[in-house]
């Protein structure tokens, strides 16, 4: 079979982590993600959303279980593991911007040393994406002079240059102040509608309303709810995610 | 005001030094008049500088100046280069590559220099059929390197997590990151600390005189014995010492105000 052909591009199937001190983040995870879906995890402060999102791309690695990025099994193989590497993007919550490089350079670097491109194609297409980001005269600035949004758009593009199939994001807007975050969601929204598969760590409920297909709750390391958006915001089975919205909201 | 109390201005310093000097001459003076001790600094500017056939030439002070700018400029680079192969090699996941840069800093920072210049000079370089300046270098930039490892390791693990975190998800290599993102960075934060080694490999230089090596403290040594001038000797070579340490000091200072207020 082609691996173009898998229904879901990320399989996660019985995935635990236990960190060294004894905390088990993540607790026996599934979970499907379908191709071109938008899905937002939520959930209390500490219930292992960062290092279930982190698990998909290899940032951790997990004790147990399995996970299948685009039919490519993330395992203890480096090709594997680079491969999957190539074709998730990743959003920080502290944008992690290399400060002293400009925007431009940020974002050509990866694709310059990791897809050969050279410097003049790759200046094209980080031009493209920082247009399309709302950066575009920045482009000769350093991190430390741009605003914390303006800082996590081009972040946002640096991860877009390697055109990855999935594209992660862990909190892009916690750090940010008020009047800086719809700038950032307002560039997510855009994504999302372009088609890219997106698994978004937040707790903007309107983003999630209103891009997201699939919203999973959790708590513990464990899932307590999944649903589209309308049944887990408008109708929440559970205890724990009605008492979550409530303090939320 | 915390400010002040931290980026003092080395030109304090200095006046403080140079009053210090004038005093301790002062004294000295009263000193070795009663010792009857005949000064005679003219005689010093020849071994500075002589004039020989219209021509200007250096003394033996001023050579044996060249020659530990030479060893020092030649370790130097060798240290640079072993200290960063340790750092990375201590960082790295290689089992081997930690145990036995482990035991090179072990060894090297605990004992002590002249007893490794003895050793490489008088057992490790004629097994390895090394000349008496290659012995006097390789010695240097061992234990050069050892300290200035320790810089590059503690300058790479001060940057913040979250760069190889981003460099690691773009599927940058390990190679790429260190080039490309984690040396840069460190190595500006390095720099004052880094700058402060070179000072101290060049005055460490000075034990190469052990091995009969004519660097300036040899070459002292040798003008001192001939002339008798042993004050004026001394004291020209300690301030040749100053006129190269004493700058790279001050620019230690500017170095460390800059990267601090950039950070
Ligand atoms: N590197 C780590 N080492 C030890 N414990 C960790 C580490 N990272 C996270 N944890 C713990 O794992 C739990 C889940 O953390 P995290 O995934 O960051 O939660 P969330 O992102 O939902 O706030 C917490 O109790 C946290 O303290
Ligand atoms: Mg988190």
């Amino acid at each position: 079979m082609n691996k173009t052909e898998y229904d879901y591009i990320i399989e996660i199937e019985n995935v635990s982590k236990t960190f060294t001190g004894g905390v088990e983040a993540v607790r026996d995870f599934s979970a499907k993600i379908r191709r071109q879906q938008v899905v937002v995890i939520m959930g209390p402060s500490g219930s292992g959303k960062s290092t279930l999102l982190r698990c998909l791309n290899g940032l951790e690695t997990p004790d147990n279980g399995a996970i299948v990025v685009d039919g490519i099994p993330l395992d203890d193989d480096k090709h594997h593991r680079l491969e999957i590497r190539k074709e998730v993007g990743m959003v920080f919550q502290s944008f992690n911007l290399f400060p002293h490089l400009t925007v431009l350079e940020n974002v050509n670097l990866a694709q310059m040393r990791v897809r050969k491109k050279d410097k003049a194609a790759a200046t094209q297409r980080s031009t493209e994406l920082l247009q399309m980001v709302g950066i575009a005269d920045k482009v000769n600035a350093y991190p430390a002079q741009l605003s914390g949004g303006q800082q996590q758009r081009v972040a946002i593009a640096r991860a877009l240059a390697m055109a990855p199939k999935v594209m992660l994001f862990d909190e892009p807007t916690s750090a940010l102040d008020p009047e800086m975050i719809n700038e950032v969601l307002d560039v997510m929204k855009v994504l999302a509608r372009s088609g890219m598969t997106m698994v978004v760590v937040t707790h903007e409920m309107g983003f999630a309303r209103e891009v997201s297909d699939w919203v999973i709750f959790m708590d513990g390391g464990q899932i307590v709810e999944t649903g589209t958006p309308e049944c887990i915001f408008t109708n929440p089975q559970e205890e724990r995610t009605q008492r979550f919205l409530s303090q939320i909201l | 005001m915390k400010r002040r109390a931290i980026f003092r201005s080395p030109w304090k310093d200095i006046a403080q030094f140079a009053l210090l000097i004038i005093v301790a001459v002062w004294l000295l003076s009263l000193s070795t008049a009663r010792l009857g001790y005949y000064w005679q600094w003219y005689r010093i500017p020849r071994y500075l500088f002589r004039v020989v056939d219209g021509r200007l030439v250096a003394g033996e002070l001023i050579e044996g100046l060249l020659f530990t700018f030479k060893i020092s400029g030649v370790s130097l680079v060798l240290a640079l280069a072993l200290g960063l192969a340790t750092a990375l090699l201590r960082l790295s996941d290689s089992f081997m590559g930690r145990i036995l840069t482990r035991l090179y800093l072990e060894v090297i920072r605990n004992t002590p220099l002249v007893v490794q210049i003895y050793l490489v000079y008088f057992v490790i370089g004629p097994i390895l059929g090394l000349g008496r300046f290659a012995s006097a270098v390789m010695a240097l930039s061992l234990f050069e390197g050892s300290y200035i490892s320790e810089i590059f390791r503690a300058g790479i693990v001060s940057l913040h997590k979250g760069q190889w975190e981003a460099t690691y998800s773009l599927g940058l290599s390990r190679f790429d990151t260190y080039r490309d993102v984690i040396l840069p960075q460190a190595i500006r934060r390095i720099l004052p600390p880094l700058t402060g080694e070179v000072i101290s490999l060049i005055k460490n230089t000075s034990l190469v005189s052990l091995v009969a090596l004519s660097d300036l403290a040899l070459q002292a040594r040798v003008v001192a014995a001939d002339t008798f001038l042993t004050f004026e000797v001394w004291f020209t070579t300690a301030v040749i010492y100053l006129a190269i340490t004493v700058p790279l000091s001050v620019a230690v200072h500017a170095l460390e105000k800059r990267f601090k207020v950039l950070t």
